[in-house]
């Protein structure tokens, strides 16, 4: 038991870490997610959530969770950040159960939490809450990238009205829904492009409201569970160098024995431990500080991920550059952790805002 | 706030003023020959208020402060802009070296002049031949009629001008190698057998020091361990730099950031996009660093390492030394100019911080560190000779 977790994260890290080796086969769930053309684990997801009883982790004890915040999906998130895992925690269990939790009535809390706590649905958030119109009673608009669109159940989207958001969601199952799929480059994890063409107010379920600035303090918040999987991905490419370089001999000695090796991989370790540093302190920032924590920790985590990625590469050498071997799929992901919620520069050009005021 | 926070608070509030105004801020790394003597005046005053070793034994004059409290205490204290501690190598490494090693005798005669704030310590590591590679310590002690005899040098030692003793790690079995053999002595600085030089440094200041030993002597009794524990006592010393000393330090990088910002912002520099990338990197880092320092203490307390505690030098030394060039970047051509026949703070800390990632292990021996110890990469080769080609 390692601070700044309790023994009961300590078990949840075990159980995680425990399925998805089986599950995921030391690095070759990837590769099977890919055979199957979907960037979904839809089995996986099931056992996860329901079975082990993952999804409810950060979900309040009142509505069936285990109550363990932040830091317990932060353990969550290492360890299928670890696995590459293509199972959709991160929007469901985190931001989907967070805006709910924050904006929900008591109704739409008791209706959707217990469910997301039990993994019986799957809910996609989506950003973007100026991209709906209402047209004569007709909701209509769209959002592109969208993580694990096609296999929601729900669409869980903001309509905007002045400094005020509704928290609304929409089956997917209504009239004049439809979400394709985006071949992507990552064909790990899922991401669609959502469409609502006279989407009727009638099937829109209304679940909460709240202010503007509140829900951007939501969206920001959820960077902390990202940032966990960066550490995790990141954490498993050195490991993986490093077991490679022990084994790889050259000039009659394993090439782990030379610092060339040794120094960048303590570069990755550096940086590694830096990332999990800023996680660990959005995780258990109190709330006055938790956005700026959150964004830190996203903008340095995102980062890290890459350029370990990319070391990991290099130091295995030509078989690193194969498809058949798994550092691919990682060097992927975390690129398109470093762009789907927005570019480390932009993070660090709001902290600037904040430290200088504004650059004009 | 913790009552002893509380009165600290107060204490510093009553006390740095007057006389002493002129020390806020001053004595930092870098600035360390600043207002020597009323320094120490300074560090007497702590003392006799009970602001030394407040987490001591109580037998010694402890407070039973808690790991919890002494990082309240620094940040107080670097809140209030309390000069550098010129005591802080007797009170955070050798104190807490004597409290675990060092014999009932040793305690009752070093301990009071470390809690008083009236005798300062430095610390005989490195040599000339003994720098990254630290076991390769030539100086030699021999016992002889009760007394150890020492011969040697020691080099890059901060503050013996200043100090009154030194703790030394001498070869004292003759023919031994490497860390085995060694001793480690406690020794007067003011006697015939020793001579202290200055190194002037690029920084222009000379905090640092050559110290020769020529029959220099020390009592028997005067050894912390045995022989041939030397280094066991020299490294569980180190164990304690990456604890308590640490905590203020942290504060004055803020306090340093918080500076350039200030500039930045008066200069125009802050509308220079990449310079406001720069500014906000570095506030991110700081931030990482202080949750790194705790993930640090707990370790300290668990007794287990945890990943923070062996990337916390190069982390912290690099990051000062960016901050040094970012500070000279902000300052732009203004960064030339000496004005007042002396460098700005920043000036200092653009040059001074160079040393940050050559001292205390520099950012090579730290690479090799985390890969051998943390990743369990293999060992360097030791003592072989290089291949030359002709």
């Amino acid at each position: 038991m390692a601070f700044p977790f309790s023994e009961d994260h300590d078990m949840i890290r075990e159980a995680a870490r425990g399925f998805l080796q089986d599950v995921y086969d030391g690095g070759k769930g990837p590769e099977r997610i890919y055979e199957a053309g979907i960037g979904f684990d839809a089995a996986g997801w099931k056992s996860f959530a329901a079975e082990l009883g993952m999804a409810g982790i950060a979900i309040d004890e009142d509505y069936g969770g285990a109550g363990l915040g932040d830091l317990g999906r932060v353990v969550i998130m290492e360890e299928l950040g670890a696995a590459l895992s293509s199972i959709p925690f991160s929007p469901t269990c985190t931001i989907s159960a967070d805006m709910i939790s924050a904006f929900g009535t008591d109704e739409a809390k008791r209706d959707w939490l217990p469910k997301i706590a039990t993994g019986e649905v799957l809910i996609a958030y989506t950003d973007g809450h100026d991209a709906l119109t209402i047209n004569e009673g007709k909701l209509s608009g769209r959002v592109n990238s969208v993580l694990y669109g096609v296999q929601a159940d729900l669409l869980l989207m903001s309509l905007r009205s002045g400094d005020r958001l509704k928290l609304i969601g929409i089956p997917k199952t209504v009239d004049g829904v439809s979400a394709n799929a985006i071949e992507t480059m990552d064909p790990t994890r899922s991401l669609s492009n959502v469409e609502l063409e006279n989407v009727a107010l009638s099937d829109v379920l209304i679940l909460g409201e709240g202010a503007l600035t509140q829900f951007d303090k939501v969206v920001k918040t959820s960077f902390i569970t990202l940032a966990a999987e960066c550490v995790g991905g990141a954490q498993k490419c050195l490991e993986m160098t490093v077991e490679y370089a022990a084994q790889r001999v050259q000039f009659g000695r394993p090439i782990a024995s030379f610092q060339a090796i040794k120094h960048r991989c303590a570069d990755m370790f550096i940086m590694i431990e830096a990332a999990r540093s800023a996680v660990y302190a959005a995780a258990t920032a109190d709330e006055s500080n938790k956005v700026e924590a959150a964004l830190i920790a996203k903008a340095y985590a995102s980062d890290a991920f890459f350029e370990v990625a990319g070391h990991a590469i290099q130091l295995h050498g030509g078989i690193g550059f194969t498809w058949e071997y798994p550092l691919h799929y990682f060097f992927k992901r975390a690129r398109a952790n470093r762009a789907i919620f927005g570019s480390s520069a932009r993070d660090y050009a709001r902290l600037a805002d904040n430290l200088l005021g504004d650059a004009a | 706030m913790s009552a002893l926070r509380q009165e600290f608070s107060e204490w510093l509030t009553d006390n740095l003023c007057g006389d002493y105004e002129c020390l806020r801020g001053r004595g930092v790394p870098g600035d360390e020959e600043a207002f020597p003597e009323l320094r120490k005046t300074w560090e007497a005053k702590l003392g006799e208020a009970g602001w030394i070793g407040t987490d001591w034994p109580e037998a010694f004059g402890g407070r039973g402060a808690s790991d919890k409290d002494i990082i309240a205490l620094a940040e107080e204290y670097a809140a209030h802009g309390g000069p550098g501690r010129c005591g802080h190598i007797g009170e955070t490494l050798l104190a807490p070296t004597l409290l675990a090693f060092g014999t009932e005798a040793q305690k009752q005669k070093y301990l009071p002049g470390i809690k008083s704030g009236t005798q300062f310590w430095c610390q005989g590591y490195s040599e000339p031949g003994a720098g990254s590679d630290l076991a390769n310590v030539k100086t030699k002690a021999r016992l002889e009629g009760g007394e150890w005899i020492i011969d040697g040098q020691k080099v890059w030692t901060s503050l013996a001008l200043e100090s009154d003793y030194i703790f030394v790690v001498a070869r004292a079995e003759a023919g031994s190698v490497g860390n085995k053999g060694l001793v480690f002595l406690l020794v007067k600085l003011d006697q015939p057998g020793i001579d202290i030089r200055p190194i002037k440094q690029m920084s222009g200041s000379s905090e640092f020091n050559e110290v020769y030993f020529t029959e220099a002597k020390c009592s028997g009794d005067d050894i912390v361990g045995g022989v041939g524990e030397g280094w066991k006592i020299a490294m569980a010393l180190l164990g304690f730099e990456r604890g308590t000393s640490t905590i203020g330090q942290q504060m004055t990088f803020k306090n340093e950031l918080n500076a350039i910002i200030a500039l930045a912002k008066k200069n125009g520099a802050a509308k220079d996009p990449l310079i406001r990338n720069r500014i906000a990197k570095a506030y991110a880092e700081l931030k990482i660093m202080k949750f790194g320092f705790l993930r640090t203490l707990s370790s300290a307390e668990s007794g287990q390492m945890s990943g923070a505690d062996f990337m916390s030098k190069i982390f912290w030394a690099t990051w000062h030394r960016d901050l040094g060039e970012l500070a000279a970047d902000v300052m732009g051509a203004e960064a030339e100019a000496i004005r007042d026949g002396e460098f700005s703070s920043l000036q200092k800390l653009f040059l001074y911080s160079r040393a940050d990632t050559i001292y205390g292990g520099t950012n090579q021996i730290q690479r090799n560190i985390i890969a051998e110890r943390a990743l369990g990469m293999p060992k360097e080769p030791r003592g072989g000779q290089p291949v030359m080609k002709g």
